[in-house]
């Protein structure tokens, strides 16, 4: 009989136990650094954003587990992942929600990551709307602006040569386009109660030369001056007295509005810049090669200036805690948010994808991106009103409750229920109170 | 005195007490009553804890005592009594035109026709859309621009140009009461008609031989007879109403202005967009004892008629 050699149960627990505790000791000792970097987002070119991590798992050897949230319920789920703690590193952040989430600690500066906060091809806007209390949060994701689009097909049957430089002259041109019989409603403008409602008030006051709050975050609105009182009154009497704007401005969403002036039943529209690119696509759009943009117009003491917004890529503290860590999500973020391989790789495609903005001037000048504006728009015109984006003025940990109470006032206001004063008071005492109970 | 012969008290046996059918049963019971705890009771306790404390989501690592505050702090808020206002009126209208639609095709139902099955049927289809879809539906019919309401009136000649329907604040809460009524009226239907069934049909046989006509019977047998069915469905449905929260979040999101800003809307906003969960927390309790208050009210009142 050939004798084996027996495995005894003591060698084998020895050696089962000795090979577990190696597993055990050598994670933890890079527990946090060895895991994938958790990269959170909303729902948004999906396919593209995966494309461009596969490319970066296979560049740098970094894994990365990425997970997405449906865009309406993204701020109250991120939210709620971080008072849970859940495991993120990196992820998408809307401007709008900066203070609110500086303040909790759930994001924090990346000043000290110098890769990061190079801004010197980026747009000030954008910068500044990155930027709290003198630290910046993170790289650009996207960025964008409220446009001026207007139905270049119905000015031409109504006689006008070129579009309104002034909002004097938007009730000018659509009092010819309506008496001609062209449309009823000659004006298109969102002013549901929706997260967008901010950004086409902003757009209406700063044009208007006005401001909701200044330097200082005192209110101004209700200042007859400086306030936010000509661009409200402007669309008080645009429903009111020149009946250019339908009463049902009030329940249009932003999307109804592209859909609306996308049938081609509309003049004017206050329309975010990135759906021209759908308006001037005949397959989902009947104005398509009609929709043009022009400068926003401007107010008696205004400027062509409109509101931008911007999301960016923000690090969490669960990402600092670990050097090892932090630099590989400071490499995905740049990756992302800046060049990877030495280009803009992910904002070229994401413009391509989806025909998104990007804060980056430079690439204005690269050819690509020139050919596609030119098949939909005037790509000189677009970087131009770029250039005069401004951030929203209202972004404080406070914003979101004093924006319900602005956009119901507002709305108000616009039905003839309170007038243009009583409102913008209501907006500046809730305002106030907010800002003194912070 | 020998120690066998002190009395010591019984100690309490459960297998004593308990039979064994009774001791199954509460093992087989056990798993539910834990679940429920856990999905049901606990949260509710849980969140009138909550109520008791100044809790904001974005302050996290703050959450201060603070009592009845929160409560004090609903209570003494005008916009709140407005949304009360608001609830009552939407819930009033609505419970209304159920009580009565449903009535009627309750007695429709109660008839023997060809083809009573088949629209019984038909009728049922709105209980069966699902509430966000529901919302959804009546919100492409509303829309100023394109909806179909607007369609079919322009097209039949009932007005020269499109309307304002939702944008309205003055025709906001009727409109999200109708598509709240063509929701629930199958159900109330349903709960009536099973009322109608349960009539003697001697009642009415004895009442016609006294002479009594279509009319008289329906006030002095059918409606005495459907007490008990006209309490439930108004206990149901006004507890429904009151809470009722999809069509606004859809139609409206409290809008226009704060026309349809009702309760339901109200705690939403303030737990999960502000996210003050105390005072969001305390505002639901205002609103759960409220109806439970109303439901008490309406039963009593009608039970003394039944």
């Amino acid at each position: 009989m050939t004798s084996k050699s027996k495995l005894s149960r003591r060698s084998f627990l020895a050696t089962v136990g000795a090979i577990s505790a190696a597993a055990v000791v050598g994670r933890s000792g890079r527990a946090l650094a060895g895991e994938p970097i958790n990269f959170a987002t909303w729902s948004a070119a999906v396919d593209t954003v995966e494309s461009h991590i596969a490319a970066f798992e296979a560049k740098t050897g970094i894994k990365v587990n990425y997970s997405n949230s449906p865009w309406a319920q993204y701020r109250e789920t991120m939210i709620t992942k971080f008072i849970g703690k859940a495991p993120i590193d990196t992820l998408w952040v809307s401007d709008s929600w900066l203070p609110e989430w500086a303040e909790a600690g759930w994001i924090l500066p990346v000043d000290q990551y110098k890769a990061l906060v190079d801004n010197s091809d980026v747009e000030q806007f954008c910068v500044d709307s990155m930027t709290y209390k003198g630290k910046q949060y993170g790289i650009t994701y996207y960025t964008d602006y409220m446009a001026f689009i207007y139905n270049a097909d119905m000015l031409a049957k109504a006689g006008i040569a070129a579009p309104p430089t002034s909002w004097a002259e938007v009730v000018e041109q659509s009092r010819i386009i309506k008496d001609k019989g062209l449309t009823q409603w000659p004006v298109l403008i969102s002013m549901a109660q929706e997260s967008w409602l901010i950004e086409f008030m902003t757009a209406l006051v700063y044009s208007n030369g006005g401001r909701f709050v200044d330097d200082k975050g005192n209110a101004v609105m209700q200042d007859p001056a400086h306030g936010a009182g000509t661009a409200l009154r402007w669309l008080v009497d645009a429903v009111q007295k020149h009946k250019i704007l339908s009463p049902s401005c009030v329940e249009t969403g932003e999307l109804a509005v592209l859909k609306a002036f996308s049938s081609g039943e509309h003049a004017f529209g206050l329309i975010p810049k990135y759906r021209l690119r759908t308006l001037n696509d005949p397959a989902q759009s009947k104005l398509a090669g009609n929709a043009k943009i022009a400068l926003m117009p401007k107010g008696e003491n205004g400027s062509n200036a409109t509101v931008g917004w911007m999301r960016f890529y923000g690090m969490t503290p669960r990402a600092q805690a670990d050097a090892q860590r932090a630099a590989d999500t400071v490499k995905l973020m740049e990756w992302f948010g800046g060049k990877a391989d030495g280009e803009y790789k992910f904002q070229k495609m994401l413009f391509k994808d989806v025909g998104s903005g990007f804060g980056q001037k430079s690439l204005f000048n690269d050819p690509e991106i020139r050919s596609a504006y030119a098949s939909y728009g005037d790509v000189n015109l677009i970087g131009q009103q770029q250039s005069l984006a401004r951030k929203k003025d209202v972004v404080t940990p406070w914003f979101g409750e004093w924006n319900d109470v602005n956009g119901t006032a507002w709305q108000q206001a616009i039905m003839g229920k309170v007038s243009v004063e009583q409102a913008l008071n209501t907006s500046a005492a809730k305002w106030t109170e907010l800002k003194k109970q912070s | 005195m020998t120690p066998s012969a002190i009395i010591r008290p019984a100690r309490p046996n459960l297998r004593g007490a308990l039979t064994y059918d009774e001791r199954a049963a509460l093992l087989f019971l056990a798993p539910l009553a834990i679940v429920l705890l856990a999905v049901a009771v606990f949260p509710i306790l849980y969140s009138f804890y909550i109520s008791l404390f100044s809790l904001r989501l974005t302050r996290p690592g703050r959450m201060p005592f603070v009592g009845l505050d929160n409560y004090l702090t609903v209570l003494s808020d005008p916009h709140f009594w407005q949304a009360v206002e608001r609830t009552t009126y939407f819930s009033v209208l609505s419970v209304a035109a159920i009580v009565v639609l449903a009535l009627l095709i309750a007695l429709l139902l109660n008839e023997e026709f060809s083809g009573r099955r088949v629209l019984g049927a038909l009728l049922l289809v709105p209980w069966a859309i699902p509430y966000v879809a529901n919302a959804l539906m009546w919100k492409w019919i509303y829309d100023s621009n394109y909806g179909a309401l607007n369609g079919l009136l322009y097209q039949l000649d009932f007005i020269n140009s499109y309307m304002v329907w939702l944008g309205d604040s003055a025709k906001t809460l009727p409109l999200i009461a109708n598509a709240f009524v063509w929701k629930e009226v199958p159900l109330a239907a349903i709960l009536l008609l099973v009322g109608l069934k349960t009539i003697p049909p001697d009642l009415h046989a004895a009442a016609k031989v006294d002479g009594a006509n279509t009319v008289r019977r329906f006030f002095h047998i059918t409606l005495p007879q459907l007490s008990t069915a006209f309490a439930l469905v108004v206990v149901y449905e006004t507890m429904m109403a009151i809470r009722h929260f999809d069509l606004f979040f859809i139609l409206t999101e409290g809008g226009p202005g704060d026309a349809s800003n009702v309760v339901a809307w109200r705690i939403y906003v303030e737990t999960f967009r502000n996210l003050s969960f105390g005072t969001g927390s305390a505002m639901a309790y205002v609103l759960a004892l409220a109806t439970l208050a109303l439901a008490y009210v309406i039963i009593r009142a009608l039970a003394r008629r039944i």
